[in-house]
């Protein structure tokens, strides 16, 4: 009667390695001789910047990419993975960074697509998947919503959703990739507690992340690629967080230094908003932001940053309030106006709102110039065009052969500095910038932070939203949004991470 | 002795499968102008008397006008990711249109033109403001559009053809010739140059490839989504409307369902031209190769005596595999 056949207890600990794994792409070692192995009832993290081999090895695992050579054993036993189904049959599940949900699914619609028998007699066996997707919840500890569909849910609910559909079949081994990218500091405590009910149960977990606070807090041991090779392979007690960077970087790291607040005090005001308001997400927003300034806005998934970005460059309208630009009154009626006026928008999601996918660098770094252009009928000119994308190239330190190529051939952190040099052709004043680096490899987020200090420091004003609070340090002041007001203002010196988090959650102490 | 083996093995295997991808990537791009070579030759070499003489080309050429048009301006709602359903009966009315006032209420040619031209601007407007301000779907505003233009061609025609009884100026426009060349073609070659200056050298254009790319990622860059996909249905609404008055000034009448026909050879074209030097993206030249690739068909089929129904074949086939071929291509181009 009892459900799952790893809950008898661990008696086995599996075992799962990968041996000497190699794989090119043309001229290019994605994976070099890369070893790894994992037991049941463990966290392996594997970490390194974007573009390291981390992907590569997943997909390797997941049977989607072929090894060129190399060797993958589970038990001991070589297994041959070729297809996803049979990395499915091993006892193999992934949780990718694209959830891969079906949008208007409820989660045990969702959930019933990774069971072995959905239907009886061609009918969807509903019962019997209510069941296990039920017994897959009280294995987690954590109540998935079965019943809404997952495009209501929030990211951390879908997320959950997309692991549940992992273990409604047995699984022995869970790749997670990038689990928290966005996720609060409170969601990512509920995952944790899942990652070790899981591990408790005998599964073993391939943890990937940026994230190293939360590498070191949830691994038992890390193992680091570099340049598509191992770097190193620790015990997670024998790591501190310079440590660990200075493993995936390969050389030492500075922590992003504090800027000094007073140094734009006395500059002119450039954005001045007040009690703008678009309920339910924004109640009441007022802040000031000075020429040459960078203000952060902190916040929890859903206390109504992105929505205050959005009101800011007209993407939506608000319902009342003001905003001044440069001493005029300012109402911009969609992102065109904004643009013209000198307000941009990074936004959030880089794949599905910035990037032109199947277009090349060059093409992608030349939309904002047109949607700033005065009229439809204005010349477009390629050549100048070009020119204009190889100094942008240069200017942003964008790796890549040439502009022409595909904006997919390059990696996070190098597409999302594509993202910001679109905009910055239009030589905007005022930069709002929604979660900039996540997905971002250490590297090119300390290169994107560098970016925007540059500008600052040419007389924009900038607006970093960020729900990586350690990421706020590069800013002159930093504003806590909560329930869709701004709620406090707390100076660089002072904008530590825990008074941050506090400051997010305190309305909601009493209830916690 | 294994080792060695199989290390060469692996050379081999890398460099063939860098040369595949070479040789699909060039399958990819050229594969439908290599289609079209193919058909050229072959037909050079069966029927070298008839098929390769200039005034055979200047037939196809001369064939391909009308189709091209409507084609031509087809292509630009489906850069911005968007479908017409409505091109063929708009190309219907605006030929009923044309003959009407020039019958009926003895309108100037090209005043009947004119007029016939703005019908198909305003079914355009039509289409454009129920996709963008209605935010119907596409596929199903113009369909219920068109359905309309139907309906409003037989109140005006009861259904009868409009015919012309002195209707020698109106022909002039399809038959007359400058240096032994049709005006059709250089119509056709006139409107493909401006066409694709405003596709390829204006911002407008420029604006319709980035909404047809990423909608959202457009609109935050500060593209007026709405007003650019607007604007790509009345131009297709106008190109259809030409299509229309060109097909009647072959006979100096208007068929009630004249234009319907080319509602979907136009599609053929188009998705044809896509994979014509592209991966996939639709584009002037593309759609411009596409129609002349289904006239030199029809003609080859015509030179040869075969009979008609191969002309479906032919026209399906095409774009099965000229879409086919090019998007297996690129999946191995991406693949290897």
């Amino acid at each position: 009667m009892s459900g799952t056949c790893s809950s008898e207890g661990a008696v086995t600990a599996s075992r799962l390695e990968m041996t000497d794994i190699s794989k090119r792409f043309g001229g290019l070692r994605a994976v070099d001789r890369v070893t790894i192995s994992l037991r049941g009832g463990e966290v392996l993290a594997l970490c390194g910047a974007n573009g390291a081999g981390k992907s590569t090895l997943v997909r390797i695992l997941a049977g989607v990419e072929h090894a060129d050579s190399g060797q993958i054993a589970l038990d001991g036993v070589p297994v041959v993975i070729d297809r996803p189904e049979t990395a499915a049959h091993h006892g193999l599940s992934f949780v990718h960074q694209e959830l891969n949900l079906v949008p208007k699914f409820t989660g045990l619609q969702n959930m019933a697509m990774g069971a072995d028998r959905q239907s009886r007699l061609g009918l969807v066996a509903t019962k019997r998947l209510r069941r296990l997707a039920s017994e897959v919840q009280e294995r987690l500890g954590y109540r998935i919503p079965l019943d809404v569909p997952v495009d209501r849910l929030s990211v951390s609910d879908r997320w959950m959703v997309s692991l549940g559909r992992c273990l409604m079949r047995s699984a022995k081994f869970v790749v997670l990739d990038e689990p928290t990218a966005s996720f609060t500091d409170d969601e990512a405590e509920k995952l944790y507690k899942v990652i070790k009910e899981l591990t408790d149960s005998g599964v073993g977990v391939l943890y990937i992340s940026h994230r190293l606070e939360e590498v070191l807090e949830i691994s038992d041991r890390v193992t680091v690629l570099r340049n598509g090779s191992v770097a190193g392979s620790y015990e997670t007690a024998e790591l501190t967080v310079s440590s660990l960077t200075k493993a995936i970087v390969g050389h030492e790291v500075e922590a992003l230094a504090h800027r000094r607040g007073d140094a734009s005090t006395g500059a002119p005001i450039r954005l001045s908003v007040r009690d703008l308001r678009r309920p339910p997400n924004v109640v009441g927003a007022s802040f000031d932001l000075r020429r040459g300034e960078i203000v952060g806005v902190a916040g929890l998934v859903g206390s109504g940053r992105t929505e205050l970005a959005r009101l800011l460059i007209g993407a939506d309208q608000a319902a009342g309030g003001e905003i001044i630009l440069d001493g005029k009154p300012y109402a911009p009626r969609g992102p065109h106006d904004a643009i013209r006026a000198g307000v941009v928008l990074v936004p959030e999601e880089r794949r599905s709102q910035a990037l032109l996918l199947s277009e090349s660098i060059e093409r992608n770094l030349a939309v904002a110039s047109h949607g700033s252009a005065r009229h439809l009928m204005c010349r477009f000119r390629p050549r100048r065009s070009h020119r204009a994308a190889v100094d942008i190239v240069d200017e942003l330190g964008i790796k890549t052969d040439g502009v022409t190529r595909p904006v997919l051939s390059l990696s996070g952190g190098n597409q999302q500095k594509v993202v910001v040099g679109n905009y910055l052709r239009t030589r905007p004043s005022v930069l709002v910038l929604d979660e900039p680096t996540v997905g971002v490899d250490v590297g090119s987020r300390e290169e994107i932070y560098g970016i925007i200090t540059g500008l600052a420091g040419a007389g924009a004003s900038i607006l970093v939203i960020s729900s990586d609070f350690d990421e706020l340090a590069v800013c002159d002041r930093v504003l806590v949004m909560r329930h869709g007001a701004i709620v406090a203002e707390v100076p660089s010196h002072r904008a530590t991470k825990g008074h941050l988090t506090r400051l997010c959650f305190e309305a909601e102490q009493p209830a916690a | 002795m294994t080792v060695i083996v199989e290390d060469s093995i692996k050379e081999a295997s890398a460099s063939s499968s860098s040369t595949a991808r070479v040789v699909w990537r060039l399958i990819g791009q050229y594969g439908t102008i290599a289609m079209l070579g193919l058909l050229i030759v072959t037909m050079t070499a069966l029927e070298p008397s008839v098929f390769a003489t200039s005034d055979n080309l200047v037939n196809v050429l001369n064939q391909s006008a009308i189709p091209a048009m409507i084609a031509l301006g087809l292509t630009f709602p489906l850069v911005t990711g968007d479908f017409d359903l409505s091109i063929g009966n708009t190309a219907s009315l605006s030929g009923v249109v044309a003959c009407t006032l020039m019958r009926d209420v003895d309108m100037s040619i090209w005043m009947a033109i004119s007029a016939a031209i703005m019908v198909g601007l305003v079914i355009g407007l039509v289409n454009g403001v129920v996709v963008t301000v209605l935010n119907v779907n596409s596929l199903v505003a113009t369909l219920g559009v068109g359905t309309m233009a139907i309906g409003v061609n037989y109140k005006i025609a009861g259904g009868q053809p409009v015919g012309l009884s002195d209707s020698e100026s109106f022909l002039e426009i399809s038959l007359g010739t400058l240096l032994g060349i049709p005006y059709p073609v250089y119509i056709m070659i006139g409107f493909t140059a401006v066409l694709w200056l405003l596709l390829n050298r204006t911002v407008l254009g420029q604006s319709m490839q980035a909404v047809g790319g990423n909608p959202v990622a457009a609109r935050l860059s500060g593209v007026r989504v709405e007003r650019v996909r607007l604007v790509s249905f009345v131009i297709c609404g106008a190109f259809a409307a030409l299509t229309g008055v060109l097909l009647a000034s072959r006979t100096g009448s208007a068929a009630v369902s004249g234009g319907d026909g080319y509602l979907l050879s136009a599609f053929a074209a188009a998705f044809f031209g896509s994979a014509v030097l592209r991966d996939g993206q639709f584009h002037i030249i593309g759609t411009l190769v596409g129609v002349i690739t289904v006239a030199i068909g029809f003609n080859a089929i015509a030179l040869t005596g075969m009979a008609t129904y191969w002309q479906y074949l032919f026209q399906g086939l095409l774009l099965v595999l000229g879409v086919g071929v090019g998007s297996l291509a690129r999946r191995r181009t991406a693949a290897t």
